[in-house]
């Protein structure tokens, strides 16, 4: 008999209660594993925008929603040593409808995001023309198909082309020529950021010390503006830090549920048991041996409770995955590392509530748990 | 080194702040390899002695000593209770989730012995005590005598120098009390254990070498 089947037994001992906490910690899992995921997915699509466009660096002014680089910093730019392209954009959410709220980008005909974009039907738009290109995805929201028209803010659009893009983000979003958007939105000259593509590293040079380079580069001659790597920029992007935020927060609070049901199970045990312990310490075991049978048994239910909580939330993936909504942002499958880490958090977790029932185990007097009734 | 193996000099033992005294100023000595019966009606303070000379409590005033060595604060209890004791409680206090010998088994924790050989030992132990046939028995499908004797065994796991008894015999019948206190002293004699056991049995305390009598929380020997 190995000390673990000790534990092992003790859980098994009040079957019910165990049951409903590894439910309480399996619903916190799944709804790490399941929000987690899905932000991860979503700040995943947002670093595709860049990747599909083979973008190294954007230029930006403060942050990713606010549009107010100006246009000219463009020749500043080509001319820099280490920059092939420097190309403006523009992003923008509208309401494209009283119902729907979309991205709207600003790209110029001949730029490497143009050329990501895959024409599912009909034509790219033509520069200086009032002419918009639809996602699919937002093609079918809205109804509309080539050769429809689409008002955006008072001016009327023809819908020349459906694109399938490098992203969700893209697929779910209208493209209009930049110059096209700066009017109807009323911007002037400002964009909202260069996307910059590098010129090959020179031997023996890494590609992180390129970009590095390049960012110094970028940021001394062009000042109050700011070089961010595509990388560093999906994950940083406004909406990527929301939607992880307010998955982590959701997640928190339900993994704090799931610690309390493990704290409360594990304190009614300790408190059933007041004798047993007694008898424990009485036959010598050390206090920090009591305190191991309670934190592995407290461990064990958080990890039972997150391989539960693993396959809850997968499944919860797989939902969200067939959802029309969320079907290209979603997918249901879990990286090894973000398993391992929710299983890692699942018995933290399981072992943070059984602490103080566990020292409050160790803490009693032999004598007084043996009189314990 | 002391000629005595378990001494206690004027002990006391008070609770409630001092309205209840359970001992008052006893002095016991006693050998090595010595059966030693503590007997006293309820309540006069022979369970409250055992517990002290267990480690399992401490007294209010006056000293103990095992082999010399006083219970100060830098005796090791826990060591003191795992390696040079073993305990016999009259409730039996065995844990049901556990099977007889794994019940056995639950002292040697503080040793170092493999799963392998604690099994090992705690069944020979058990087969030594008659329950060969019981290994694998929970708690609840034992009679109260065998529950007994599994405490028995589980007592001897460290090859303690001493067993404490409490009341061993309160919850047998007569048949199966002679039984257990004749175990206790085959083994005793087969070991040349120390024995001190608790009761307020004279049938029991008779079987010893010596017995102790205690009333109102001294000794009248």
């Amino acid at each position: 008999m190995s000390f673990f089947e000790i534990a092992l037994r003790n859980i098994l001992r009040r079957r019910l209660r165990t049951i409903l906490t590894l439910g309480g910690v399996a619903v916190g899992i799944a709804a790490f594993v399941a929000l987690v995921g899905f932000s991860r997915s979503f700040e995943h699509e947002w670093l595709r925008i860049y990747e599909s466009a083979g973008i190294d660096i954007a230029v930006v002014q403060k942050t990713f929603i606010e549009t107010s680089v100006d246009q000219s910093a463009a020749e500043k730019l080509r001319a820099l040593p280490d920059v092939a392209s420097a190309v403006p954009m523009i992003l923008n959410m509208m309401d494209l409808t009283p119902e729907v709220n979309a991205l709207v980008y600003g790209f110029p005909l001949d730029s490497a995001d143009m050329s990501a974009l895959t024409v599912l039907q009909g034509r790219r738009f033509r520069e200086g023309a009032p002419e918009v290109m639809l996602g699919e995805v937002l093609a079918d929201n809205l109804n509309k198909k080539v050769g429809d028209t689409l008002d955006i803010e008072g001016a009327s659009f023809r819908v020349v082309g459906i694109f399938r893009g490098g992203s969700a983000f893209e697929t779910g979003a209208a493209v209009l020529p930049i110059a096209e958007l700066q009017k109807v939105a009323d911007l002037g000259t400002k964009v909202t950021a260069f996307h910059v593509r590098l010129k090959p590293p020179a031997p023996g040079e890494s590609a992180d010390q390129h970009v590095r380079k390049a960012r110094a580069e970028i940021e001394a001659a062009l000042p109050g503006l700011k070089a961010v790597p595509a990388g560093e920029r999906a994950r940083n992007n406004q909406l990527v830090v929301l939607a992880r935020s307010t998955a982590w927060g959701t997640s928190l609070i339900a993994l704090l549920i799931g610690a309390l049901g493990i704290a409360n199970t594990m304190a009614m045990s300790v408190f059933e048991r007041t004798k047993e312990i007694g008898v424990l310490r009485a036959l010598g075991w050390r206090r920090w041996r009591v305190m191991k049978l309670i934190l592995i048994e407290a461990a064990i239910l958080g990890f039972v409770g997150g391989i539960l909580g693993l396959i809850a939330g997968w499944f919860g993936l797989y939902i969200l995955s067939l959802l029309p909504a969320t079907a290209n942002i979603a997918y249901a499958s879990i990286p090894l590392a973000h398993a391992t880490e929710a299983l890692a958090i699942a018995v933290v977790i399981g072992i943070a509530a059984g602490f103080i029932p566990a020292l409050r185990g160790a803490r009693l007097s032999p004598v007084e748990a043996l009189r314990y009734e | 080194m002391s000629e005595w193996l378990l001494e206690a000099r004027a002990v006391t033992r008070d609770y409630d702040g001092g309205r209840i005294q359970a001992l008052r100023g006893v002095d016991l000595r006693i050998r090595a390899g010595e059966f030693v019966a503590i007997s006293g009606p309820s309540g006069s303070g022979k369970s409250t002695l055992l517990q002290l000379l267990g480690g399992l409590d401490h007294a209010t005033s006056g000293e103990i000593l095992f082999k010399g060595r006083s219970f100060s604060n830098s005796f090791d209890f826990d060591a003191y209770r795992s390696r040079e004791l073993g305990f016999v409680f009259q409730a039996f206090h065995l844990l049901p989730t556990l099977r007889a010998v794994e019940n056995v088994q639950i002292p040697m924790f503080e040793t170092g012995l493999n799963a392998r050989q604690r099994r090992e030992k705690a069944a020979a132990l058990l087969e030594e005590l008659g329950l060969a046939h019981r290994l694998n028995q929970h708690p609840n499908e034992l009679s109260a005598g065998e529950r007994q004797r599994v405490a028995i065994a589980r007592s001897l796991a460290n090859d303690p120098a001493v067993l404490l008894a409490d009341e061993p015999t309160g919850n047998l019948d007569t048949g199966n009390s002679a039984k257990i206190m004749g175990l206790l002293a085959d083994i005793q004699a087969k070991r040349n254990m120390t024995l001190i056991v608790v009761t307020h049995e004279q049938e029991v305390a008779r079987g010893a070498h010596r017995e102790v009598h205690i009333r109102d929380g001294r000794i009248c020997e």
